[in-house]
């Protein structure tokens, strides 16, 4: 039957703490790699299990057997004290396990509504009851305290929205387990709680969660025990009450925490580039300099008009008003073009969008940028190619088998090596990072942290934009914070406390969002 | 000048080559299979027949593949071949010296190409469409300018060429050659042929690094406007007139040839030596269904059937990579 606002919960009487899915000896292997080793864990019904680990630890692998995206090689998954094959997604949806994925996956070209009933839709005599359905989504929606409507374009909305719509659509299907995979990569902070409070309240209604994240304190924040994987090795799990972060990190990547944010300290050398008054679309007035040597961090909400600020400087929008100085002389950057022939250089956001030919070798990315100097007029340089990107492959410590490798078939954080070191190549003066870490493990930040200090010590300049303010917290020299398109304020390295930024890019009088320490 | 260009790099996958060498494979099989079968398949006069019969198509399908590589399509070659048999036949009749004919032909499709990009870049319009627009409507100005009659070429040392071989190979082929070995040096040694890639792979993605996508985008049309107007020359020079509703279908062809050969419609992956081995299966396919008496409505379907075949089995082959 059709999905309605009062079966919107079909209320799990499941008994707490009771055993809900169990795993025994569940293994996968694919040609080549023992992707999961043999792994006994059992979930309880309404508990929150936080599973973290590196990217390539197992934990996508964990979530593609549970959801039946992929047949497992061996083992046996106990589903309220039934065997149970969970061969295709199908089965593991009739059971009630869902799945929320970091990438959103829903249609953007249909509306809110149309997603949130996809494949489940409410027809009479075979015709959609379209405003039946727009109205019971806005119902679902406004029940779980979103602010969003139902009769927008998915695509519409923002991919934080989005997300907070997939969870929305996860709880409508009768849901008794539900596996959340960094849902909060691209949430801002406020969507993150709206999030968490959805959690927690599915969590009082018995559902089970799976919660897969990089970033510690939400673990802290949500889960009730969390399982560590590294290298395809359950090597843990523990109740929230009885462990750290500092024990969790070490258990992930046999590696102390001081040691990921590397951070050294360089004398600053001349000014690279300088914005007097600069303006444009989603950004007024902001005037800040990036000398040599330096990180200046970017901190604000998603839509704060960071990111529409430095693609201004990039030369992707023309700016309204103010000046840009390069190396102390004024420019006019009109296209990316120019920019990079200036010496800057755009880490974007989205790798998988905007930074990497996917299916192209890792060769080629890397290259991409200086084809012009590794080619005489007519003929591209064989030897120089080569020699250049197997430099980069050597020098970035890029994870692939040769530089004919597709860019695709790389794990997330060498495909941003690949991002990065294409412009080392380049020989950029100025690099903008915008969200350089995110989806990526801490192991792999640690090397992206690494880099910095090696552009830096090469004289190069960094800006870096992230919506995580430890990271620019702990690594900026120079902090700004932006809201609604301004600069609100300027702090040096570890001259404000995170509770004072966090107000300032918030603004408004900032209720505890707690887990910011 | 760099001399350690060429033998340095190999810098396609090497499934590539293996790829052409399955279907050069193919290729020398149905060979063998229609020499053993057939008494005239392997004789010279067939030989160098079939080699004419693929080698326009073959050019078409360089030409194409450039474009294919960036993620667009181009339909309008067949009337571009076609529109451009009345333009050599007008321009050779009203006394315009054969090279200048031929040149100003070239330039016909250059313009073609270039408004096919305008459209594309400045207008927002999908590759489809444009060049749907542009086949439709160039067979109409064609037919208007000839009134709707061929135009018969009065100049027999044109018609010549296109009969006439060097070397015992016939002179269509070496054009092939002439279009090739520069294609395939522009595609995988110059930095533009990387940027066809690296555009049809992820153009926000190039653009960002610095690559002029626009300049990437008119370029690919421009190369394969200009490929079909030399087609279009070397049909007037083998059928002697000018008619703008020759080349019916051709588009088609070039496109199976190009996919035949490996080329992805998703853009990104392809090789000029693909198209080219693709253009000759397809050739031999026709002559030798000509040979064996197959009902010519039966070749139709034998060869969308083989497309099917193949792509299929190139689709199974780069998975399982």
């Amino acid at each position: 039957m059709t999905s309605t606002a009062q079966e919107l919960h079909p209320a799990p009487t499941l008994a707490p703490g009771r055993t809900i899915l169990e795993l025994k000896g569940l293994e996968k292997r694919y040609p080549g790699t023992h992707a999961l080793k043999p792994v006994d864990l059992a979930f309880k019904s309404g508990e929150i299990h936080a599973i973290v680990g590196e990217n390539g630890a197992g934990k996508s692998t964990l979530i593609k057997l549970l959801t039946g995206v992929m047949p497992r090689t061996s083992g046996e998954v106990i589903w309220e004290g039934r065997p149970e094959a969970l061969a295709t997604p199908h089965e593991a949806m009739a059971l009630g396990i869902n799945a929320v994925h970091q990438e959103v996956v829903l249609c953007r070209h249909l509306t809110v509504a149309a997603n949130m009933f996809l494949g489940e839709e409410n027809s009479r005599f075979g015709l959609l009851q379209q405003r039946a359905m727009v109205r019971d989504a806005q119902r679902i929606i406004d029940g779980l305290g979103f602010d969003l409507p139902a009769h927008v374009m998915l695509g519409d909305l923002t991919i934080g929205q989005q997300q907070l719509i997939a969870a929305a659509r996860a709880t409508v299907r009768g849901t008794k387990f539900l596996i959340f995979d960094e849902p909060t990569a691209y949430l801002t902070r406020k969507e993150a709680d709206q999030l968490f409070t959805l959690i927690r309240r599915l969590k009082g209604e018995g559902v089970t969660i799976i919660y897969i994240s990089h970033r510690m304190e939400e673990v802290f924040e949500l889960a009730d025990r969390v399982s560590v994987l590294r290298d395809g090795t359950l090597v843990g799990t523990r109740d929230i009450a009885e462990t750290n972060e500092p024990e969790l990190v070490k258990l992930m990547i046999n590696r102390s925490i001081e040691q990921i944010y590397h951070k050294e300290h360089f004398t600053p050398g001349a000014t690279l580039v300088e914005t007097k008054n600069l303006s444009g679309k989603g950004f007024e007035n902001v005037s800040m300099t990036v000398r040599a040597g330096e990180i200046v961090g970017l901190y604000g909400l998603i839509g704060a008009g960071r990111s529409e600020f430095v693609t201004t400087l990039y030369g992707r929008h023309r700016k309204s008003a103010g000046q840009i100085l390069w190396q102390g002389k004024e420019v006019e950057v009109n296209s990316e073009h120019d920019a990079i022939r200036l010496g800057m250089a755009l880490a974007p956001e989205s790798r998988r969008d905007q930074g990497l030919c996917l299916n192209l070798p890792v060769g080629l990315n890397l290259n991409l940028p200086i084809y012009k100097r590794i080619s005489n007029n007519l003929l591209i340089s064989g030897s120089r190619e080569k020699a250049e990107a197997e430099r980069q492959i050597a020098d970035l410590r890029i994870k692939t088998p040769t530089r004919h490798a597709l860019a695709s078939s790389l794990s997330g954080g060498n495909q941003q090596k690949i991002v990065i070191g294409k412009w080392l190549a380049h020989g950029a003066k100025l690099f903008i990072f915008d969200e350089p870490t995110v989806g990526v493990d801490v192991g792999t930040k640690a090397e992206i942290y690494r880099l910095f200090s090696t552009l830096l010590s090469k004289g190069a300049g960094i800006i870096l934009i992230s919506s995580y303010l430890p990271e620019v917290y702990e690594l900026a020299d120079t902090l700004h914070v932006f809201r609604r398109g301004k600069l609100v304020a300027t702090h040096g390295f570890h001259t404000a406390s995170h509770e004072d930024i966090l107000s300032q890019a918030l603004a408004e009088k900032q209720e505890k969002t707690g887990g910011q320490k | 000048m760099s001399t350690e260009a060429i033998p340095a790099e190999r810098p396609k996958r090497n499934y590539n080559a293996l790829f052409g060498l399955t279907l050069l494979a193919l290729l020398v099989l149905l060979w063998i299979i229609l020499s053993v079968a057939t008494q005239s398949f392997a004789s010279a006069n067939n030989i160098s027949n079939l080699l004419r019969q693929g080698s326009m198509i073959a050019i078409l399908a360089v030409g194409q593949t450039f474009v294919i590589i960036t993620g667009g399509i181009d339909l309008s070659v067949g009337a571009v071949v076609g529109f451009c048999t009345v333009t050599s036949a007008m321009l050779i009749n009203a006394g315009v010296p054969v090279f200048g004919a031929i040149l100003i032909t070239l330039m016909v499709g250059v313009a073609i190409g270039l408004f096919h990009g305008f459209g594309i870049v400045k207008m927002g319009l999908p590759p489809f469409i444009i060049t749907l627009a542009t086949l439709t409507s160039l067979r109409g100005i064609g037919l208007l300018m000839t009134n709707g009659n061929s135009i018969s070429i009065n100049n027999d040392a044109f018609q010549e060429f296109s009969r006439s071989s060097f070397v015992g190979v016939p002179n269509l082929f070496w054009m092939v050659i002439l279009v090739g070995i520069p294609a395939y040096v522009f595609l995988h040694h110059s930095r533009w042929g990387r940027y066809l890639f690296s555009v049809g792979s992820n153009a926000e993605a190039s653009r960002l690094s610095g690559v002029n996508v626009q300049r990437t985008i008119y370029m690919a049309y421009t190369l394969s406007g200009l490929c079909a107007a030399f087609v279009g020359v070397l049909l007037a020079s083998r059928i002697g007139i000018g008619n703008p509703t020759q080349a019916e279908g051709w588009e088609l062809q070039a496109i199976a040839s190009s996919v035949i050969g490996g080329t992805s419609l998703f853009g990104a992956v392809g090789s000029v030596h693909g198209p080219l081995l693709g253009a000759f299966i397809l050739a031999t396919i026709n002559n030798g269904a000509n040979l064996l008496n197959v009902n010519a409505f039966w070749q139709r379907i034998i060869t969308g059937v083989l497309i099917i075949v193949i792509v299929y089995f190139d689709g199974l082959r780069r998975r399982g990579k």
